[in-house]
């Protein structure tokens, strides 16, 4: 059973074509790994899927149903979460809010509660302490839970950013360049982070990742994106030999 | 931590505002006209800090939202022909003071929805001219006094009713803004894209925040109506709009403490400073520029730390060497 599948998907700006006829699928717990030259189109597509853009043409079907058109939070609330690219965590809220902002579209109660705070409000403010709480132990960021979010390091905000996604309690989980930025030992730590969160959670994930040390590492199959059209699909391996994607990231062999 | 603290917070601070005003008499006229003021100034800077500060949008049309308070009020006062003695005005008042803050409501809601779509500056200026076009019907309205104003309104504003609506404002903020659903304000104002896409309904979430700051605005200026007793539309010009998000702003965006603090200031500075005449608004304007070159944050916003500040008493920490 596929949890994600695009059907011909085109994504245009005015003359520009970013993402054409793209059919893909992720299974319901693979890891699958997207990767391509600069300007690609990868991003494009994340922002398909999640709402951010509409695909001019085809659909996406997520878990059965068909979400292109919806609102991002509607699709969040369907059960698909994210990262950024340049990391977009809330920067003067600590990392105890920033996880207790994903909470947010299961909560009970609304705005009157809010404000009367009866007897139930506390109950399930509690609840979600306790899951925020529950995360951050998990994830090894208990001391820093009271910490603006922009105050901790590079490779800690981009953890804390995936353990945001993940409390969002998605079926289906889009990294957009995690490693960018971090160290050949935070990168390890990263490879073997998203591994554990797919064990521990048994979610699907969708990577798009530059280094390939990370990409060839922990995904099952990937896929390979030049100029919005998909140019390769397959293992590691696969991949690696197809002379299609040695052409485009290389050039063409004299 | 205890549950009702704020409630009980809030009980008190009813209570105090209920003693206060058997004790408005002994003072003179003119310091209670500027406490009065300056319950009002918490009221509407409060209330904008809910809007511009927690929830990140800018508006410029919170004058508007307290025009319209102050006339729905004053219409139903006057409907009712109820004077200042009349026991029936404690129940007629409050009653007046909510119409107009519904109205107002309304008014935010229905200006809200279409231009909340926008952003920063272009949401400034739409806010703007929304504000302008409310002052500008209200002048044209006969039934309303027009130009000329609204006369004969009832003194029914107090030191209770004001400082009542004062402690309700701020325990209401304060709640929303400590709940996990008033978290969803701040992820709004951080950062709209990635509130989203935590499944926040960040359109929803803007609606409130102005819809609710538009009630207290109208509050506020239903007591203003009623302390005055004579209003015209050009009391409630973008002047006044700017005011109050200056208050907003040297407080600092986002803090409550701050912003009741820069509303009590700068209520009484320009009558502080009437000693010095002429040269008055130049040195409340010179005090501005000083404060925001200095603290461009806000007196109180991001970055004020209580410890750090009493730390500068405190002995400096010998750290260990070698």
């Amino acid at each position: 059973m596929n949890i994600l599948e695009l059907n011909t998907c085109c994504m245009k700006f005015g003359g520009l074509t970013a993402v054409s006829d793209l059919s893909v699928a992720v299974g319901a717990t693979e890891l699958l790994g997207m990767i391509g030259p600069n300007g690609a189109g990868k991003t494009t597509v994340f922002n398909m899927i999640t709402g951010v853009y509409q695909p001019t043409t085809g659909e996406v079907m997520f878990n059965g149903e068909n979400i292109s058109g919806r609102k991002p939070y509607q699709i969040a609330a369907c059960g698909i979460a994210r990262t950024f690219q340049n990391i977009r965590l809330f920067p003067s809220l600590t990392v105890f809010e920033n996880i207790q902002v994903s909470l947010n579209k299961n909560l009970k109660h609304g705005f009157s509660d809010s404000i009367l705070q009866l007897k139930n409000f506390h109950d399930e403010e509690r609840e979600i302490r306790d899951k925020v709480m529950e995360i951050l132990e998990i994830f090894d960021l208990k001391e820093e839970s009271n910490l603006p979010a922009a105050s901790l390091p590079y490779g800690d905000q981009r953890r804390v950013e995936i353990m945001r996604a993940l409390a969002t309690g998605p079926k289906l989980l889009l990294l957009d360049e995690p490693a960018a930025g971090m160290n050949p030992t935070e990168k390890v730590e990263l490879m073997a982070l998203i591994k554990s969160i797919k064990e521990r959670f048994n979610i699907a994930i969708l990577l798009i990742e530059h280094d390939m040390k990370v990409v060839m590492g922990i995904c099952e199959r990937i896929f390979v994106l030049d100029y919005g059209v998909k140019i390769a699909e397959g293992s590691a391996d696969e991949i690696r030999k197809n002379p299609k994607v040695i052409e485009a990231y290389l050039g063409e062999t004299a | 931590m205890n549950q009702h603290r704020t409630k009980i917070m809030l009980g008190v601070a009813l209570i105090l505002s209920l003693l206060g005003s058997f004790g408005q008499t002994s003072i003179s006229p003119y310091y209670f006209q500027i406490i009065m003021y300056i319950g009002i100034n918490i009221i509407l800077a409060s209330s904008l800090n809910l809007i511009n500060g927690y929830a990140g949008q800018f508006s410029l049309g919170h004058a508007g939202f307290m025009a319209l308070g102050a006339y729905g009020a004053a219409v139903i006062t006057r409907a009712m022909e109820v004077g200042p003695g009349d026991s029936i005005s404690i129940v007629v008042f409050p009653f007046a003071l909510a119409f107009g803050g519904v109205v107002a409501a309304t008014a935010g809601l229905l200006v809200g929805i279409p231009s909340l779509r926008l952003r920063g500056d272009y949401l400034a200026i739409t806010t703007l001219g929304f504000g302008e076009i409310i002052r500008v019907v209200i002048q044209n309205f006969e039934f309303l006094g027009g130009a000329r104003g609204f006369t004969g309104i009832p003194k029914l504003s107090n030191f209770f009713w004001v400082f009542a609506v004062v402690a309700i404002v701020i325990f209401v903020v304060a709640n929303l803004i400590h709940s996990s659903y008033g978290k969803g304000f701040l992820a709004l104002r951080d950062d709209e894209i990635a509130a989203q896409a935590m499944g926040i309904h960040t359109t929803k979430y803007k609606v409130v925040a102005f819809v609710t700051g538009a009630f207290f605005a109208g509050i506020a200026g239903g007591l203003y109506a009623h302390f005055v007793s004579y209003i015209n539309p050009s009391q409630f010009s973008f002047i006044k709009s700017i005011e109050i998000v200056v208050m907003v702003i040297v407080g600092g965006m986002g803090s409550a403490v701050g912003v009741v603090l820069a509303a009590i200031v700068l209520t009484i500075l320009p009558e502080a400073l009437r000693g010095i005449a002429e040269y008055r608004m130049v040195i409340y304007s010179l005090l501005l520029v000083v404060i925001m070159i200095s603290r461009p944050q806000g007196l109180f916003g991001k970055g004020f730390n209580l410890k750090k500040i009493s730390g500068v008493f405190s002995k400096p920490k010998v750290t260990p060497t070698g």
